[in-house]
């Protein structure tokens, strides 16, 4: 019998095509278990789809869903169009919205118990792919394979080559799983995992939440590679389990055919950031420390959770955010903004002069909030994306919320022994 | 299953690594109309910039390694199809080009060694899809290629992959 990869094994459980046919660099035809799309993207492929199948229904209502989370706020005249646009169409098709103010689609999968372990999902967002942080295979996909998927629910895909990555040793608070999620960044980057998948294995998975999980693998889409996963496990069954969902703990075969092997030491990981113009020139703190900082922002799909949130009001308690600082807080979903206000972290941050902003996308793309405006607005965010221009004109560092906090409190990029001890 | 061939006279653009800012470029983007975008095709790339003029309707591109790569750009396979193109052979592809062009209907088929295949501008080319092989019927030279991916197949007879929907 062939062994495979967890891809692999994703895929041939949802293709109908032989296991002789499941092997890199094979394009197959896959079975959807979720079709979505958003205010970016979704208004073209709802035009695609109307225009290509005028009169046809969508291949299941229930397997679609729109996520308007790019643009929170919905208060430009094109946003609030377009978000209009998707909800008149899922109306006519008796499809769910998961409308402004609900939060992050990619995020809003898990949390809802839309998608689990074994899922093959798509939707237009390339950082789809945090789901493997669950064991779900979720890819980013263009306007015309998302209007294809609406009608068929398949899409096809290549089965890329997998590289087991095995973290050895761990790492202590202040230290995070995005200091972690960075190193690794930097590491695969070098390393090389273009079109590839990745497995993540090593004792320190086992100590990773499911927010955890989704920091660490939300940054293979800036090393170029097809999906990180980890593979689902009793933390993943137990996050399941409180939606009264069960789940099947997929895993690759102990001799499953990986590419290549690479062991990764973490053993005492410091503090990394992300320096300008790309996410994998990623450095250790100490050699930026005490560059101006002037605008922060605490979200993303990367580190928008209420766990994130919880670390930078570890921070701020009794602190107050330097003058010369605008520092924002955009949770990732609704359910992390009510955890927040109910564990007081919401209160802890007002009253250390941070300010709130309604759950959704940040930092990654005109119309969010975070934008640099001009040259003078060096920002750092707990984000993903700091390439050049992206969100302005000026300088962006990627880092973990403790940092983003120590920096908001001394105005330049600080490490964060120097607010603790204090 | 009936044998499916492609014939077609090559022209040859062997050249490795051309991105699509050589194929089409980015100071045109505002060119959406396939009409329009048929004279500008290589209109970057030295030594073929008077490609999008010439007559090359209905042939077979042979191209060189990590064709396509760059920005994603729909101009950049278009232009192809304006032209009649029906079908490029290359070393490699770039994957976001690979994927743009085969859903918009233009077969790119991979085929490692196409470089040194012995083939001249205008030859007649034959593509045995069933075989997985490639003829020259001018010096009857063939070359093996991998075979072309089943969904890869079905979307270029639907015309592509918005067509294959309506039909499935």
């Amino acid at each position: 019998m062939t062994s495979f990869t967890l891809i692999e094994k994703i895929i041939r459980n949802r293709t109908d095509v032989s296991d002789s046919e499941i092997y890199p660099n094979n394009i197959v035809w896959v079975n959807l278990d979720l079709v979505t799309a958003r205010d970016y993207a979704g208004p073209q492929v709802i035009d695609l789809f109307q225009k290509n199948y005028t009169g046809s229904r969508t291949f299941n209502n229930e397997k679609i869903i729109f996520t308007p989370d790019c643009y929170p706020y919905g208060n430009d005249p094109k946003h609030a169009k377009d978000q209009e646009k998707i909800r008149v169409f899922a109306k006519e098709h008796g499809i769910k919205v998961t409308d402004l103010g609900s939060g992050i689609g990619s995020h809003l999968l898990f949390r809802r118990g839309f998608s689990k372990p074994g899922d093959v999902v798509i939707g237009a967002d390339s950082h789809y792919n945090i789901l493997g942080a669950l064991g779900i295979l979720g890819q980013g996909a263009g306007d015309v394979m998302l209007a294809f998927a609406f009608k068929t629910g398949k899409s096809w895909t290549k089965i890329p080559e997998t590289v087991k990555v095995i973290l050895k040793g761990d790492y202590e608070w202040p230290t995070t799983a995005k200091d972690l999620a960075l190193y690794v960044l930097k590491e695969l980057h070098e390393y090389g995992i273009t079109g590839k998948a990745v497995e993540f294995y090593g004792e320190i998975i086992d100590k990773l939440s499911i927010e955890e999980r989704v920091t660490l693998c939300s940054l293979i889409t800036e090393a170029s590679g097809v999906i990180g996963f980890v593979p689902a496990d009793k933390i993943t069954a137990d996050y399941y389990s409180e939606s009264g969902i069960e789940i099947e703990m997929l895993s690759a075969d102990e001799d499953a055919r990986y590419v290549s092997e690479l062991v990764l030491d973490i053993q005492d990981l410091g503090q990394y950031i992300a320096c300008p113009p790309h996410p994998h020139n990623v450095k250790k703190i100490e050699e930026v420390i005490g560059t101006p900082i002037n605008s922060i922002v605490i979200g993303s799909c990367t580190n928008g959770s209420a766990a994130d949130i919880h670390d930078a009001a570890k921070i701020l308690k009794g602190h107050k955010i330097n003058p010369n600082v605008r520092f924002g807080i955009v949770p990732a979903t609704r359910e992390d903004f009510v955890s927040i206000n109910l564990n007081g972290d919401m209160t802890i941050i007002l009253e250390a002069g941070g300010n709130f902003f309604g759950a959704g996308c940040s930092t990654c793309a005109n119309g969010q909030y975070g934008l640099t405006g001009g040259k003078t607005a060096v920002t750092l965010t707990t984000g993903n994306r700091n390439t050049q221009g992206k969100i302005g004109p000026a300088d962006v560092y990627l880092a973990s919320p403790v940092v983003a906090a120590v920096t908001a409190i001394k105005g330049k990029i600080a490490l964060p022994k120097e607010v603790i001890k204090e | 299953m009936s044998k499916e061939t492609i014939k077609a006279k090559a022209k040859l653009v062997i050249v490795d690594d051309v991105d699509t800012d050589q194929i089409f470029h980015q100071s045109l983007l505002t060119i959406h109309d396939p009409i329009e975008i048929k004279p500008h095709i290589f209109g970057n790339l030295e030594g073929y910039k008077s490609f999008g003029n010439e007559d090359n309707v209905g042939k077979i591109l042979l191209v060189g390694k990590n064709f396509g790569k760059g920005s994603t750009r729909q101009q950049a396979v278009t232009g192809f199809l304006a032209h009649e193109i029906k079908a490029i052979i290359g070393e490699s592809f770039g994957p976001i080009y690979y994927s743009n062009a085969v859903n918009s209907g233009l077969l790119l088929v991979e085929a490692p060694g196409i470089s040194e295949f012995k083939v001249k501008d205008d030859d007649n080319l034959e593509i045995d899809i069933t075989q997985s092989v490639i003829i020259n019927q001018n010096n009857g030279e063939s070359i093996k290629y991998a075979k072309i991916p089943q969904p890869v197949w079905d979307i270029i007879k639907a015309g592509g992959l918005l067509k294959l929907g309506e039909i499935m």
